[in-house]
């Protein structure tokens, strides 16, 4: 197999898109100008920035934006406080009508929101009109104060379920609902959309959060000229929560809609996640707000270089395939444990495994302070791992299966006398 | 030098690139290697995809990631100098192709080869770059090689501590899947062979046969005294144990200050020299190595004896070398050039005492090299006249590149020449295609 039998395309509520890969709503989806140049670098189609309907003047803040660094790691989380789109409706529509006509091949997602029943109907018929393939229903942009809008809606089911309802009474294109992870299940809000009629969700949003404090003025960031909000938190640090609520979707039969993947993705190995999960389209923003268009290029590369390794031809075969591999807790077999293994021949001797051993794991190490290295009683290790988490060598540290009789130790008393001293009595669960 | 790069080491280089815009590093190199974007891909975790950038457009994208003086070509104009210090871009490459065998993946499918049959002479990297690009468009390609083994100065120019044979050996056999043939122990050396190849078959021909005669220093060559090219070939072959003894708790002195200096002077040093000189007659600023180069050798405990020019050789009753008599010189004034000549010193002769002398003062080409192609023109030194534009000699189906054209010069150089050749002798027999339709 060679990558000229891999077929990356998928079919997405009836839609074709030559690969799973789109915008998301957001700054990098504002204009025509910007999508037809990340169609031009690879992107299957975009959801373009949420339109207004020019009856509130949209005016975004300013700074809007703040980066959330980690070490030398830059951008590991945005933090922003941007409205919907600041464009008059008519300028959005237009460039709708360009990009169509340039890109006929290409998907045009619409991301409206409205305020009333009435303005999600204007804005759907608007979209539809011009040249909308699907309409993403905005229930959940984080930086709507008003009641009514953005993720008050997708934190109040019924509203869901009623606009949803009056949008796709109005339009006959698929229509996806956008979901806040700002809750604490996702699939109820998703059922209130399937019930109004939604044909996708999508997921997630940005997580509410506050990405620092400015210690010099005390205000929290983004400083908008002294003040601050509770606002959106994008980028890797939120992909295990967009993978949380995108499997949660995905196992729920009462659901069973498709599922565009948003949150965090940057890489290939990124997307594939979402996909291996459940989705069967990704959307990406703050990885374009990092690198820019191009990094579609790699995701395609990536994600066929490991179709034809996998010898998987069709994107659709992997859609959900971890799903039976992740189950509750009570489901793992606990009778098998298993310890950590060193291969010490590349030790550096920077001793950070001794350090977080001893601090947080089972004091499974010494230190041998003439070579300079760590020396392991498996019968102590916990296998947490946490050691080969901040080991400097790749495969230094690796894990293994010990044999069924193998027990481990237990943590150590510090004075057995004592327990002679304590007041005690063995708990008895009196229910059922 | 240094050491290679692990994964953790290369993943934690390539996580500094700033991915510029328009990256410099991108501009910077002979071969057109693309660091902007494999560093890009790489960071992206797309490793294949990085490792296909590298080997798609450089072939011997390994050997160049070894030996390319990186300092001053890709990593010359990285912005992270500003920051810090550049992106180590050599290494980062040599791990990436490196990487490609550990796991396994093939960049190349083999093609159909239902074009013309080509050749090619000699097997370094002007002749290896070639034969690939051929190979790729289609051509049925057989490279000659009068050594053993092929990879020309790689093999035997280079010493093997800077650069090992598992890296050559890797890229060969990534032309060998591309369907290129080798014929080594090959005896194309006779009056016109090289061009007569053209009357049995074969439809063009590429000649990099490189620089494999020396230069002298002084007429007399006493017993004791090598010269670099047999010096550096012979610690790969079967002479190697002789060299070694030759060597070994001896001391030796190397005359010259260009890289091929300070190869011989660090496999003197590795070859466990009791002593190693290294003679220039200019200064330590002025000599042609690379800084790298320089330092390593210095880290080798090499004592550099620089304003010291050769006068001749002291030997024995038996005529064996026992010494150099030199001349120690001091730098002129700046002549229009701006350039400062050695001037001797009047009556400061003095005696260095070696077992072992190495002249590493530059590669030529043999005088009688022209014989293989009487109707392609030369020049004075017997350089092959030929465009870097096309590769093309005067008879119309020969091309040549790499040293036998520039004289001495980088592996990157070849390498871009063995492309140039390729993509001229395509379209050389392209037309010729269609005249004959």
């Amino acid at each position: 197999m060679n990558k000229n039998d891999i077929d990356l395309s998928i079919d997405f509520c009836g839609v074709n898109f030559k690969n799973p890969f789109l915008l998301s709503s957001s700054p990098v989806s504002n204009s025509a100008e910007m999508v037809a140049r990340s169609f031009d670098a690879g992107w299957s189609g975009v959801v373009f920035k949420t339109l207004n309907s020019d009856t509130v003047p949209i005016i975004h803040p300013s700074p809007r934006m703040h980066g959330y660094d980690y070490g030398r790691k830059k951008l590991v989380g945005l933090q922003n406080v941007e409205m919907i789109s600041d464009r008059p409706l008519k300028d959005n529509l237009a460039d709708f009508l360009y990009l169509k006509k340039k890109y006929p091949g290409h998907v045009l997602i619409s991301s409206i929101m409205g305020f009333s029943n009435d303005e999600w109907a204007y804005l759907a018929k608007a979209s539809e009109d011009n040249g909308a393939d699907m309409l993403e229903l905005n229930f959940s942009c984080p930086h709507m104060s008003v009641e009514g809008a953005g993720h008050h809606v997708g934190k109040a089911f019924d509203l869901i379920e009623k606009f949803t309802t009056t949008v796709k009474e109005c339009v006959s294109i698929p229509v996806i609902a956008k979901m806040t992870p700002n809750i604490t299940d996702m699939t109820e809000p998703a059922i209130y959309a399937k019930n109004g009629g939604a044909d996708a969700i999508s997921a997630i949003n940005t997580v509410s959060g506050i990405s620092g404090i400015d210690l010099d003025a005390i205000v929290p960031t983004p400083n908008v000229f002294g003040l601050s909000s509770n606002s959106g938190t994008s980028g890797p640090v939120i992909k295990p929560i967009g993978l949380r609520f995108i499997s949660d979707m995905a196992k729920c039969d009462e659901l069973s809609l498709p599922l565009s993947g948003i949150g965090g993705i940057e890489t290939w190995i990124d997307a594939l996640e979402y996909i291996l999960l459940g989705s069967s389209t990704i959307q990406v923003t703050t990885g374009i707000i990092h690198y820019g268009y191009d990094i579609v290029e790699d995701m395609i590369e990536g994600l066929t270089d490991f179709m034809v390794d996998k010898k998987i031809a069709k994107l659709s075969d992997l859609v959900g395939k971890a799903l039976n591999n992740l189950q509750t807790t009570d489901q793992f077999d606990l009778k098998r444990q298993g310890c950590s293994v060193y291969d010490l021949e590349k030790c550096v001797g920077c001793g950070q495994c001794y350090t977080v051993c001893k601090d947080a794991g089972g004091f499974a190490l010494e230190w041998d302070e003439k070579k300079r290295q760590p020396v392991l009683s498996e019968d102590k290790c916990l296998s947490c791992m946490i050691c080969s988490f901040v080991c400097p060598v790749k495969d230094l540290i690796t894990f293994k299966e010990m044999p069924a009789n193998w027990k481990r130790e237990d943590a150590i008393v510090m004075d057995e006398s004592l327990k002679t001293k304590i007041k005690y009595q063995p708990f008895k669960n009196f229910i059922g | 030098m240094g050491t290679k790069f692990d994964y953790s080491q290369a993943a934690a280089e390539a996580d500094r690139c700033l991915l510029c815009h328009d990256a410099p590093c991108s501009k910077g190199c002979p071969a057109n290697t693309d660091p902007g974007k494999f560093i890009r891909k790489f960071k992206l975790k797309n490793i294949k995809g990085a490792i296909r950038t590298i080997k798609e457009n450089n072939i011997m994208g390994g050997a160049c990631g070894i030996l390319c003086p990186t300092s001053r070509l890709c990593e010359k104009e990285c912005c992270s100098s500003e920051l810090d210090r550049p992106i180590r871009i050599g290494k980062i490459q040599e791990f990436l192709v490196r990487h490609g065998k550990e796991i396994e993946f093939k960049v190349f499918d083999k093609p159909e080869a239902l074009l013309e049959k080509v050749a090619v002479i000699g097997s370094g990297p002007a002749g290896l770059s070639c034969g690939a690009e051929l190979a790729k468009k289609g051509y049925q390609v057989t490279v000659f090689e009068k050594m053993a083994e092929p990879g020309g100065v790689l093999r035997y120019g280079v010493p093997s501590y800077r650069f090992s044979k598992a890296m050559l050996s890797q890229e060969l056999d990534d032309i060998k899947q591309l369907g290129v043939k080798f014929e080594c122990n090959c005896t194309i050396k006779d009056h016109g062979e090289a061009e007569d190849l053209l009357n049995q078959g074969f439809k063009a021909v590429f000649i990099a046969t490189g620089l494999w005669d020396a230069a002298t220093i002084l007429k007399e060559q006493p017993e004791g005294v090598y010269n670099s090219v047999e010096f550096l070939a012979d610690s790969h072959t079967e002479n190697m144990d002789i060299l070694n003894s030759q060597v070994k708790n001896k001391k030796v002195a190397v005359i010259g200050g260009g890289s091929v200096a300070m190869d011989c002077a660090g496999l003197a040093s590795k070859f466990q020299a009791s002593d190693v000189y290294l003679v220039y007659r200019r200064s330590f600023c002025q000599m042609p190595a690379e800084k790298d180069e320089l330092f390593d050798t210095l880290d080798e405990n090499v004592h550099f004896m620089i304003l010291n020019q050769p006068e001749e050789y002291v030997t024995n009753q038996d005529g064996r070398l026992t010494g150099i008599k030199l001349v120690r010189t001091k730098l002129s004034d700046p002549d229009d050039s701006n350039r400062r000549s050695p001037v001797q010193i009047k009556d400061s002769q003095w005696i260095l005492d070696v077992d072992l002398v190495v002249e590493a003062i530059g590669n030529k080409a043999f005088d009688d090299s022209n014989e293989l192609y009487p109707n392609v023109d030369v020049d004075d030194k017997n350089l092959i006249k030929a465009s870097l534009d096309d590769c093309q000699t005067s008879n119309r189906a020969v091309f040549a590149g790499g040293d036998i054209v520039r004289g001495p010069s980088l592996v990157v150089n070849a390498v871009q020449d063995g492309k140039t050749a390729a993509i001229a002798m395509d379209s050389y027999l392209k037309t010729r295609r269609s005249s004959d339709e």
